[in-house]
């Protein structure tokens, strides 16, 4: 699923738009497989971040790097061989006749064989469960689904790193069950996730590593369910904790699991030991 | 007497042969906040765009029954719409925020003093002040979301209209803008949310008009957020959700607070 599998690297990065200072020496590092949640308030510079990974900024100091590819002096449409990205208002970034036109432009951009281009359109669509809407018109969908197309355009292009803005906005439950088990699979096969999102309930289904920005700094780089589980750490960053968290933080339930599923889970052991089902 | 009443809706967009709305009803009080739930595609959007008026009279296409608003015909006294992509509602005429909010009310006619004071309680209500001096092009997603519903809101509204208000919001700026919807109502404004923010919905709204396939479903009291129906759709709270699958018995708790409740009996 991906072509070649590379490291993200941010080392002492900044950056500002003019005077307004965004990324403040910001550093970490993402191995292939890694699923990443990028967190913080409105404006703490979590689409600054994906912005530089896809080469569409450049770091005012320090380097980002997708494996021995130092995004300096890489247009963004070289490093699409290596990142796929989709943007929060990815609804609106269509532009082909069909889904399957669509999501085949990427691909095809980079010079690849109709075959090999029909291969990765396929499986794209398919990852998605959009196969169904190959032909259609992308601006006949529901923006929901317009977005899913744009995800299908980012995993086409077989990326090593996938970067993702709120990836969730707007979508229903099924929907973003879908999306996560995609996610899921690319990340099994060895590509890098990265997704900003305040939707920490599907975070916590999905992502394991939480990266969370607090005024342009990098406030907290651990794993996701020991900060999920903390509202001592999450209020001062911005954060709530997913309503998982704080239902099994009120019935104190052992473990203090965080996936809705686990919580359930755990609640129906518990239920059943005091013997009130 | 209601405020907005929708008497069996039909709504075609321009070159579609099945109607985005079927036959909806609905009918909203002044001081009251109605929330739309359901999937994609189910139609809350849609019918935002005909109660504000927009469908047909701006996307074009087709519509059936009727549509009546009490009050004026925009802004002040009327009815205003914060859409699901708030950058396209800029106007694209200001250099700072605190232009932007006040651009509504100026074009409003109203006196500077008058503008000044509603430009300052909405970006107070939104808890953007610090941004008043940045430029609109400058800001994040949910930097702008807060922005646009502000300048909605400064212009004193009757009916309000909010698509998805919360989607790229801050567990922050979702709360100041569920605190200023609960404010707006108490104030004898209306208020049509259509929003994925269930676990948000017990406390802010009043009815919850369940849509599916562009027809309205069920009309009630948050406490259909706890039903199997909805459960099964997808529709529910988390904690009514989880609660389900925990085969713990109905009715099942909506929010956190009831759950506890229940646990401790």
């Amino acid at each position: 699923m991906a072509a070649v599998s590379a490291e993200l690297r941010f080392g002492q990065v900044s950056f500002s738009y003019g005077t307004v200072p965004a990324l403040r020496d910001v550093s970490f590092a993402l191995a292939p497989g890694e699923r990443a949640a990028l967190l913080g308030r409105n404006g703490a510079g979590k689409s600054t971040l994906l912005r530089l990974v896809t080469g569409l900024l450049h770091p005012a100091a320090g380097k980002v790097s997708v494996g021995d590819w130092d995004t300096r002096g890489r247009a963004p449409e070289s490093l699409a061989r290596r990142v796929g990205s989709v943007f929060q208002h990815a609804d609106q970034q269509l532009f082909a006749r069909s889904l399957r036109d669509d999501v085949a432009f990427g691909p095809r951009a980079l010079g690849l064989a109709a075959a090999e281009v029909a291969r990765r359109v396929d499986g794209a669509l398919a990852a998605l469960e959009l196969s169904a809407h190959a032909a259609e018109h992308p601006y006949d969908l529901p923006p929901a689904f317009r977005k899913l197309a744009a995800l299908a355009g980012a995993f086409a292009l077989e990326p090593a790193v996938l970067v993702l803005d709120e990836p969730t906005a707007g979508l229903d439950r099924p929907l973003r069950a879908r999306v996560a088990r995609a996610l899921s699979e690319r990340a099994a096969a060895g590509v890098v996730v990265l997704v900003a999102t305040h939707d920490l309930a599907f975070a916590a289904e999905v992502l394991e590593r939480g990266l969370v920005l607090d005024r342009g700094r990098l406030a907290w780089d651990a794993p996701l369910a020991a900060l999920l589980t903390s509202s001592e750490r999450l209020t001062p960053l911005g954060l709530a904790p997913p309503v998982g968290a704080a239902l099994s933080a009120a019935l104190d339930l052992p473990g203090r699991p965080v996936r809705e599923r686990d919580v359930a889970h755990t609640l129906a052991r518990v239920a059943a030991a005091r013997g009130r089902v | 007497m209601a405020r907005l009443t929708l008497e069996r809706v039909s709504f075609w967009y321009p070159a579609t042969e099945r109607p985005a709305l079927r036959d909806a009803s609905l009918a909203v009080a002044p001081g009251e906040v109605v929330a739309l739930v359901g999937n994609v595609g189910a139609g809350a959007s849609t019918l935002l765009l005909v109660a504000a008026d927009l469908a047909p009279r701006v996307v074009g296409g087709m519509i059936k029954g009727t549509v009546d608003f009490r009050g004026r015909g925009n802004g002040e006294g009327g009815r205003g719409i914060v859409l699901p992509t708030p950058w396209t509602q800029l106007s694209g005429m200001a250099f700072t925020v605190r232009d932007e909010v006040a651009f509504g009310p100026a074009n409003l006619g109203w006196p500077r003093e008058r503008i000044a004071g509603a430009v300052d309680r909405a970006l107070d209500a939104l808890g953007i002040g610090a941004l008043a001096a940045r430029d609109p092009a400058t800001l994040s997603g949910g930097e702008l979301q807060r922005v646009v519903i502000a300048g909605i809101v400064a212009m004193e509204p009757a009916l309000v209209l909010l698509d998805e208000p919360t989607a790229e919001l801050d567990p922050e700026g979702a709360g100041l803008v569920w605190r200023l919807v609960r404010a707006l109502a108490g104030d004898g404004c209306s208020v049509v949310v259509a929003t994925s923010d269930l676990n948000a919905l017990p406390e802010v709204a009043h009815r919850i008009v369940w849509m599916e396939d562009g027809a309205v479903r069920r009309i009630g009291d948050p406490a259909l957020l706890a039903e199997n129906a909805l459960c099964e759709a997808g529709l529910a709270t988390t904690v009514a959700d989880v609660w389900r699958t925990a085969r713990l018995g109905a009715p099942y708790p909506l929010t956190v607070a009831q759950a506890e409740e229940r646990w401790r009996q």
